[in-house]
């Protein structure tokens, strides 16, 4: 494996993905709006029964969150799940629709870096959400960070987008040998956002549920987020959080890279990766 | 000198899926019965030497894809082997597709909302080729194809035939000793179609010295281009030879070429009763309902010629034109099979 073949394959999906983004006017519309009415969602569902005040009160009192701080950081690592998921566990599939999967495998690229491309090309996007998400929170809530590392904040980020794109490449193959991928990515994304403490924080579920939780990297990364950017925690007050995300990217990406091949291998035998 | 393609007894099946049926239904007869497979390539065995334009000829579904497939390493084969240029097909399958270009066509296998060149900047990318050696590269090839003057529109906005001409260069893109083109003029009219023949024979054959394998089921395809062709139905290779070579195994056969109207289906069976009469294949016009041919091979067109003409008025077709005519590879489609290629 040459390092400067891997750049420049990860260079060649990342630029083609810039620009087939940037070609859907629809697409850069939606992407700028979307943060929008998702976020006024997440924080209406509490402001329709109660106040703010009263809100925030609880939940500081019981878990030690202000109701903004718990929603814009919920939102922004579910948007990025979301993201990144759909983008990387879904570009062999996009791939097969397009019949470009075939080209594409005849040629010496290495699948792992496609679909690593892939994922991150989509965090330009995402970017812009995350950076959407704390414009909004900035003008209409007036959000207070406490933030006393922000390195530790930058660890966490980076930590999530990885752990991120390494259960997207997991499920690259599970959406191939499916053929089913919008069903099943959607089927996840409910149970994902009941689970990992988005809208509420993970403790406010039934002690059973929670056990949940655990198996979710997103739990972990909203979390340490939340730690980060809300409480001051710093890189040690966090070390509960990033190890398992650590270990979540690490076996993810692990299994779903010898999933890949097998599942390649099982395409070559019954021919079905071609077939739409 | 060694071939640049050789396939020794090549077989591939696959497990015939059936959608028949609930869900339910499906999962029990997974289970209870035991698939069924479909042997899609059937003991090929086929040499083609350096140079060679090689064609493939035959119906839908005779296994001409399948073989492609399987010699540019995007399958692997249940039983037998290939070399393509020297290199194994199972063991050393990377050497394999840095030596092939395949090209597949139709709408599908490019990506629409890039242009031209960014299509080929992306796939010469794909191939490890630096921007500085392929740039020029793209340049001269779209130049090669008379595409350079919307190379920067979107491949959206091409032809069907400006599709499959930037197909073709796609698959030049690295500079393959072989190629692979799967029904190349599949669903082009006339015109764009003799542009893409006249591209492969002059320019890739002739000018750049490529080994080409073509698969087709236009014989006419088959007859201009090709410098051997095998005859494939049912995966199995039942014809190979030049054009002159496969069309002269018919010699000893007159062919009887019949356009009539108001033939009825049974009209092939009939005449195939008729003492003489080796083959009839019966095709009805697309454009005409009420329009038909009739191919009849005979050793003797002299002496069954009455009664076939009596079978048929008597059966009240009306005969427009009646001829004997040269064999051609349709013809040898026939007298192997005993059915037309379009069947």
């Amino acid at each position: 494996m040459s390092l400067g073949k891997e750049w420049r394959t990860f260079n060649a999906v990342f630029r083609r993905n810039l620009r087939l983004f940037t070609s859907y006017s629809t697409w850069l519309i939606a992407t700028i709006i979307w943060p929008i009415p998702l976020l006024a969602m997440n924080i209406y569902q509490y402001l329709g029964v109660a106040s703010s005040r009263s809100v925030s009160t609880t939940l500081s009192q019981n878990y030690g969150l202000t109701l903004s701080g718990m929603i814009i950081v919920g939102t922004v690592v579910y948007l990025l799940y979301n993201r990144l998921l759909w983008s990387t566990g879904n570009s062999l599939q996009t791939e097969r629709w397009m019949g470009t999967i075939d080209v594409l495998f005849l040629t010496p690229a290495s699948r792992l870096t496609m679909l690593l491309a892939n994922g991150l090309s989509s965090l330009v996007e995402g970017a812009w959400w995350i950076v959407a998400i704390f414009l909004l929170n900035w003008f209409i809530f007036g959000i207070q960070l406490t933030v006393t590392s922000w390195p530790a904040v930058a660890i966490t980020l980076v930590s999530t987008m990885i752990a991120l794109v390494a259960v997207g490449v997991f499920f690259a193959s599970f959406f191939i040998l499916s053929r089913a991928a919008d069903q099943m990515a959607s089927s996840l994304q409910a149970p994902i956002r009941f689970f990992s403490g988005v809208a509420f924080p993970v403790a406010a579920l039934p002690q059973a549920l929670q056990f949940v939780s655990l198996v979710i990297p997103v739990t972990f990364a909203i979390s340490a987020l939340r730690a980060t950017l809300l409480s001051g925690g710093g890189i040690v007050d966090i070390l509960n959080q990033l190890l398992p995300l650590y270990l979540f990217t690490a076996v993810f990406l692990f299994v779903g890279y010898f999933l890949l091949r097998i599942v390649e291998k099982r395409a070559k035998k019954d021919g079905s990766l071609y077939q739409m | 000198m060694s071939p640049a393609v050789e396939t020794l007894d090549l077989t591939k099946t696959f497990v015939k899926k059936t959608l028949k049926g609930s869900i339910f239904k499906r999962m029990i007869r997974r289970v209870t019965t035991k698939p069924e497979h479909v042997t899609a390539v059937d003991h090929v065995n086929l040499q083609i030497g350096e140079g060679e334009l090689f064609g493939l000829l035959g119906p839908n579904g005779a296994g001409k894809t399948s073989t492609i497939k399987l010699l540019c390493t995007l399958l692997v084969p249940d039983q037998g082997t290939a070399k393509v240029n020297g290199y194994d097909i199972v063991k050393e399958p990377n050497k394999v597709r840095e030596s092939v270009g395949v090209v597949t066509g139709g709408e599908r296998g490019l990506y629409w909302r890039l242009t031209a060149r960014e299509n080929l900047l992306f796939f010469a990318r794909m191939y490890d080729m630096s921007d500085h050696v392929s740039k020029p590269k793209i340049d001269e090839l779209l130049k090669l194809v008379e595409l350079d003057g919307r190379a920067d529109e979107t491949v959206e906005k091409y032809s069907r035939g400006m599709k499959q001409r930037l197909h073709l260069i796609r698959g030049l893109i690295h500079d393959p000793a072989i190629l692979l083109l799967d029904e190349p003029t599949l669903g082009l009219d006339p015109a764009s179609a003799r542009v893409i023949r006249d591209f492969v024979k002059q320019r890739l054959q002739r000018e750049q010295k490529k080994t080409i394998l073509l698969t087709t089921h236009y014989m006419d395809e088959a007859d201009q281009l090709c410098d051997r062709i095998a005859i494939i139905d049912n995966g199995k290779v039942i014809g190979l030879g030049t054009p002159a070579e496969l069309k002269k195994s018919l010699s000893q056969a007159d062919i009887i070429q019949i356009n009539a109207s108001n033939v009825p289906e049974a009209a092939e069976s009939l005449l195939k009763n008729i003492e003489g009469i080796s083959e009839v294949a019966l095709s009805f016009d697309d454009s005409d309902a009420g329009r038909a041919q009739l191919r009849i091979h005979t050793m003797d067109a002299e002496s069954v010629l009455p009664e076939i003409t009596q079978t048929l008025v008597s059966k009240g077709v009306k005969i427009h034109a009646l001829q004997e005519i040269e064999p051609t590879l349709e013809d040898v489609f026939i007298g192997l099979t005993g059915r037309k290629l379009r069947d």
